[in-house]
């Protein structure tokens, strides 16, 4: 059989199984023993039984349970609730002031944890009702949360970033820095927007009247709920950009700034904890069931020899390397509607991580702009994870319809800034640059 | 109640309780790592065991995840197709789909097996300045598997039984207990 019949059919198989609803770690790990077996015999596989522990054996990994333990905890903590009484003293005069705080708690959230998931709870259950009581449009209100809940994979810690470094040997140290400035240009973007938006139709998300803004000694007094927050920051991202700790021990630092925030907040209890420590152990456990079977998978398809195939095809793409690129984008845009981050990254990494390389682009860079691709499908039906966060928290009369449709602007603005670091790749790589 | 019954029963009871076990592992490496820090920077003696411990601990916990997860219907997938169908349906086309699980599976437990029975018939240690024996996270792989295997059984005759309405699995409503990124 040809390359291109041998591929066609590989990549082929592995979305018909999909489809048909096998876990996405199965797909990738029984559809690439099947391949194996044809191309380069069943023993090869003894290889990829190797790999994977080598992925066993890896340091970099074990930051994974950590962060994820640390999102955990903090999301039962009242870190959350305090922000949010804080942001709403400072911001609420403001017409869309809730909503701009609520970026900028979400952004403090990115910058705690690496998953996005805690922030969408965390915001949906406080922000959301209290937006909605104070007459905030409910598009609005959804699409705030929904964006600034993605943050958590661009902000660093990111786990996504993690293995992104894996894969492709950059240092997660220069990754994580490398996700702040393009974090704080989005965070900047949403909010120009929501003022815009808010100035033109204040009935969208009007100011809060005059009583309920608080006074000055309560303004000063609620302040002490950054202290905290910023505390567990200043452990992760200190240590890390520092020098002081391995990305890794800070995020044990992490875990430790968690449990004092639980401590202080009166949650340091056993069921919290345990609970927590579950949680961690699903989402570390199926990430890295789909890591040991992407082994499999990029064992076949190097076997195939496909990887000269798609580079001649990418050669055909008009408009040279930056064709190249935005066909990238636009294939891992759509692959997010159907698949998780993980299982994107570990099919998409291995075929254009050597083009990207050849082309002469910044490896960094192309990261930051595949995370905030990840983030942006995140945000969007059919299979974004925030999507469904966001239906388990709200109140019943919001329908995922709803939830759909206050996307739309906020995507727009996400890949506007994404057209922006394209344009601009100082944005991303400037940090990691000056730190490392 | 039936062989049938009681086995599936067993090999859920088994893989719920090892993987709230194993969970716990985390505490562990968390207090690993804070401790080499400790030792480090408060007593400026960094230790050659803690990291390799918590890197050894860490292939543990992550192997022998997948039968829990699979308990739990926690492995990730895809279902635009499956929410569409009649839980019948779901079930004809996971009897087909798990050839693939089990190909894959089987194979891993297959080289498991070889790679771990290697190790421990050589007492294999890591030859590191710290030098633990390390048989025993290579046995892991096989053991974890094989958990996983067990679970895999276990779906494929839930499945079986709800296709063609056999009494020995009453379905209950099955949630999705995954966590998302």
């Amino acid at each position: 059989m040809s390359i291109e019949a041998l591929t066609l059919l590989f990549f082929g198989s592995l979305l018909f199984f999909l489809i048909l609803g096998l876990p996405l770690a199965f797909v990738l790990g029984g559809v690439s023993v099947i391949f194996l077996y044809f191309t380069w015999g069943f023993d090869s596989f003894y290889m990829v039984a190797s790999q994977i522990w080598g992925t066993m054996e890896s340091f970099t990994l074990v930051a994974i349970p950590l962060f994820v333990f640390m999102a955990m905890i903090l999301e039962r903590t009242g870190v959350a609730k305090d922000l949010y009484r804080m942001m709403h003293l400072w911001c609420g005069g403001l017409k869309g002031g809730l909503a701009i705080g609520t970026l900028g708690i979400c952004a403090v959230f990115a910058a705690m944890v690496g998953i996005s998931g805690a922030a969408v709870v965390a915001m949906g259950t406080i922000a959301l009702p209290s937006m909605l009581e104070r007459g905030y449009d409910k598009s609005m209100a959804l699409g705030v949360i929904n964006t600034g809940g993605g943050w958590g994979i661009l902000i660093p810690p990111s786990i996504l970033m993690i293995l992104y470094a894996l894969i492709t040997g950059v240092s997660v140290g220069k990754m994580f820095a490398a996700g702040i400035m393009p974090g704080i240009l989005l965070m900047v973007l949403t909010a120009i927007y929501i003022l815009v938006r808010s100035h033109m139709q204040p009935h969208l998300a009007p100011a809060l009247p005059k009583e309920e803004r608080g006074t000055w000694p309560e303004k000063l007094r609620a302040l002490r709920a950054v202290l905290l927050p910023i505390g567990v920051v200043v452990m992760v991202l200190g240590s890390i950009i520092g020098g002081i700790t391995t990305p890794t021990e800070a995020a044990a630092m992490g875990v430790l700034g968690a449990l004092i925030s639980a401590a202080v907040y009166k949650q340091f209890k056993w069921n919290i904890l345990q609970e927590a420590a579950i949680r961690t152990f699903k989402l570390t456990g199926m990430i890295m069931w789909i890591l040991f079977a992407a082994h499999a998978f990029s064992a076949a398809y190097q076997s195939m020899g496909a990887q000269e195939l798609i580079e001649g095809l990418m050669a055909h793409i008009p408009g040279g390397p930056w064709g190249i690129i935005i066909s990238m984008m636009v294939i891992t845009f759509f692959l997010a509607m159907v698949l998780d981050p993980v299982g994107i990254m570990l099919i998409t990494l291995p075929v254009f991580m050597p083009i990207v390389e050849s082309l002469g682009f910044d490896p960094i860079w192309f990261g930051i702009l595949f995370v905030i691709n990840m983030e942006i499908g995140y945000m969007t039906p059919p299979f974004g994870f925030n999507l469904f966060y966001l239906k388990g928290v709200v109140p019943p009369s919001i329908t995922m319809k709803d939830i759909y449709k206050s996307i739309i602007p906020f995507v727009i603005v996400e890949i506007v800034g994404l057209a922006l670091i394209m344009i601009f790749p100082e944005i991303a790589t400037y940090l990691p640059d000056l730190f490392f | 109640m039936g062989v049938l019954t009681a086995f599936m029963r067993g090999v859920t009871r088994l893989n719920d309780v090892i993987g709230r076990g194993i969970a716990l592992l985390v505490f562990a490496m968390f207090a690993f790592l804070i401790l080499e820090v400790a030792f480090r920077y408060l007593f400026n003696s960094p230790t050659v065991w803690t990291n390799e411990l918590t890197q050894m601990l860490f292939g543990i916990y992550a192997v022998m995840s997948g039968g829990y997860i699979m308990a739990h219907r926690g492995h990730v997938n895809v279902d635009l197709l499956q929410s569409h169908l009649p839980p019948r349906g779901r079930a004809v086309l996971d009897i087909v789909t798990s050839v693939i699980f089990f190909i894959f599976t089987l194979a891993l437990l297959y080289f498991g097996v070889s790679m771990a029975s290697e190790s421990i018939a050589s007492w294999e240690t890591s030859y590191s300045a710290w030098n633990p024996p390390i048989w025993p996270v290579k046995a892991a792989i096989p053991l974890g598997t094989g958990l996983l295997v067990l679970q895999g059984i276990v779906k494929l005759l839930e499945d079986i039984a709800v296709a063609f309405n056999l009494s020995y699995y009453t379905p209950e409503e099955q949630k999705k207990e995954g966590e998302a990124l």
